[in-house]
């Protein structure tokens, strides 16, 4: 059998929540390719949050499976898996009350990375974000532009598989959100799997490789795909991303 | 009988002369009431923070058990604890009854509700992304709980040094299970109880001052503390 070009970073099978009686989703399957962004849409309260919590490891499903590197298992058997693979943004970004730096370093703190080895990773991912200047600033007083930059870096110092942002630029003035869909486009091409929840289709339009709709518990391709979407060859192993 | 004019003039020289039979009953006060809450916070913000994100069985009686603990009387804890350390209780062989130790036994019975409560509330009504982003960034759950906590720290150091102003100041627990023993178990609450049987009203109101002065300090530390808080909010 030939190996599938360009495998999916987790496939999520037969995903589905409920709030009591409501059935929120119930999605069949979903992959999420490396070097690939999905934009997310749906109206408030689809289950967009909430989906992607659960492709997180954050919040549990009511049941499914999950799909890397050829094996399968249930999501609470992959909990942890989902967890090491995705790291996932709030719609508002939760900095920790300590510096930028601080916070970039933060999850290099948790894998035990030597002190020395953090402060220089640290450092090389604020200066690709143009951070630097703000490396010793309490991260609460940042603006919401900033805030953003510094979440998308010190997601990238952890070098995840897949990012999933919930509605990464909402609120934000036209030059912030700019330099946030400049860092998104940039951490795609350096290999990451993205999930974007957005409203701002158009503004987000622009980064997608495909357009995906959360609707009455079912996602689904969006029929009104914009031609330039459509103008992208589509991946063949994009095929798999919807059922 | 004197003044209370002669009375807290004579505190004051008392408090300024140095006095060492009132400076060791200060000590013995800031000795046990220390140890009972250095030995009571870690526990109790553990229990709170579980209370606060755990589910199971027996979780809301136990939030309520502990909120109805809050109004429990010293004398009542000083009562128990005597009941268990008493010569026929089922600690009686370990003969801490009058000593320092038991003292801090009811001074942590004391505190343990107030730490619970009130960091649970503290816990609960934190912002729910702190602990989601400590997880996705790969934090195990105990190192986000920590986090979590260092994220409420000025909440929780309030809830300690509420805990800490309710036993510093209590005299029924420290009288039952101390004994008011002068330089042991002598405390300033329970001196002040004596002293002013006795009629002796100046040393009653020196360490009267120093409680009032401990609290304002307490007080102080808060609002700094609180005003750190909110500044970063």
């Amino acid at each position: 059998m030939t190996p599938e070009p360009n495998p999916p970073v987790l496939r999520f099978l037969d995903l589905h929540k409920s709030f009591g009686e409501r059935c929120l989703f119930r999605i069949p399957e979903l992959s999420i390719h490396p070097r690939t962004c999905l934009l997310l849409k749906g109206r408030n309260g689809a289950g967009k949050s909430t989906l992607m919590k659960i492709l997180a490891g954050l919040e549990a499903p009511d049941g499914g499976l999950v799909e890397s590197g050829g094996e399968r298992r249930p999501w609470h058997a992959a909990r942890q898996l989902c967890r090491s693979q995705a790291i996932y943004v709030h719609q508002q970004p939760y900095l920790f009350d300590r510096s930028v730096e601080a916070n970039v370093a933060y999850g290099l703190e948790q894998a035990g990375w030597p002190r020395r080895r953090i402060r220089a990773t640290v450092g090389e991912a604020l200066e690709w974000a143009g951070l630097s200047h703000l490396a010793g600033r309490n991260a609460r007083t940042l603006s919401g532009g900033e805030k953003q930059r510094v979440t998308l870096t010190r997601a990238r110092v952890l070098q995840p598989r897949l990012l999933l942002l919930d509605e990464p630029t909402a609120s934000m003035d036209r030059a912030a959100r700019d330099q946030t869909q400049a860092l998104v486009r940039r951490l795609r091409d350096e290999g990451m799997g993205i999930l974007i929840s957005s409203h701002e289709l158009q503004e987000m339009t622009p980064l997608a490789d495909l357009i995906l709709t959360l609707e009455e518990g079912r996602l689904r391709q969006e029929d009104d795909t914009p031609p330039k979407i459509r103008a992208v060859p589509p991946h063949p192993a994009m095929a798999t991303a919807l059922a | 009988m004197e003044s209370l004019g002669e009375a807290a003039t004579r505190a004051l020289a008392l408090l300024f002369s140095g006095d060492a039979a009132l400076w060791a009953i200060i000590g013995i006060s800031l000795k046990v009431s220390l140890q009972a809450i250095l030995y009571a916070t870690p526990p109790g913000l553990m229990l709170a923070f579980l209370l606060a994100h755990g589910r199971f069985p027996g979780r809301r009686a136990l939030i309520s058990t502990f909120n109805t603990l809050l109004a429990v009387p010293a004398v009542v804890v000083g009562l128990s604890v005597y009941m268990a350390l008493s010569r026929n209780g089922p600690l009686g062989d370990l003969r801490l009854l009058f000593t320092q130790e038991a003292m801090i036994i009811g001074q942590f019975l004391l505190a343990f509700p107030i730490l619970v409560a009130m960091g649970h509330a503290a816990i609960q009504g934190a912002d729910r992304r702190a602990w989601e982003t400590a997880l996705t960034l790969g934090a195990p759950p105990w190192r986000a709980m920590l986090t979590l906590m260092h994220e409420l720290r000025f909440g929780l150091l309030a809830t300690v040094l509420a805990a800490f102003g309710r036993i510093i100041a209590e005299v029924g627990s420290s009288m039952m299970v101390g004994g008011n023993i002068l330089n042991v178990t002598r405390n300033i609450p329970t001196a002040i109880a004596l002293e002013t049987s006795k009629g002796e009203f100046a040393q009653g109101i020196a360490l009267g001052l120093v409680l009032l002065l401990m609290a304002l300090v307490l007080n102080f530390t808060l609002g700094v503390f609180q005003g750190k808080g909110e500044l970063r909010a």
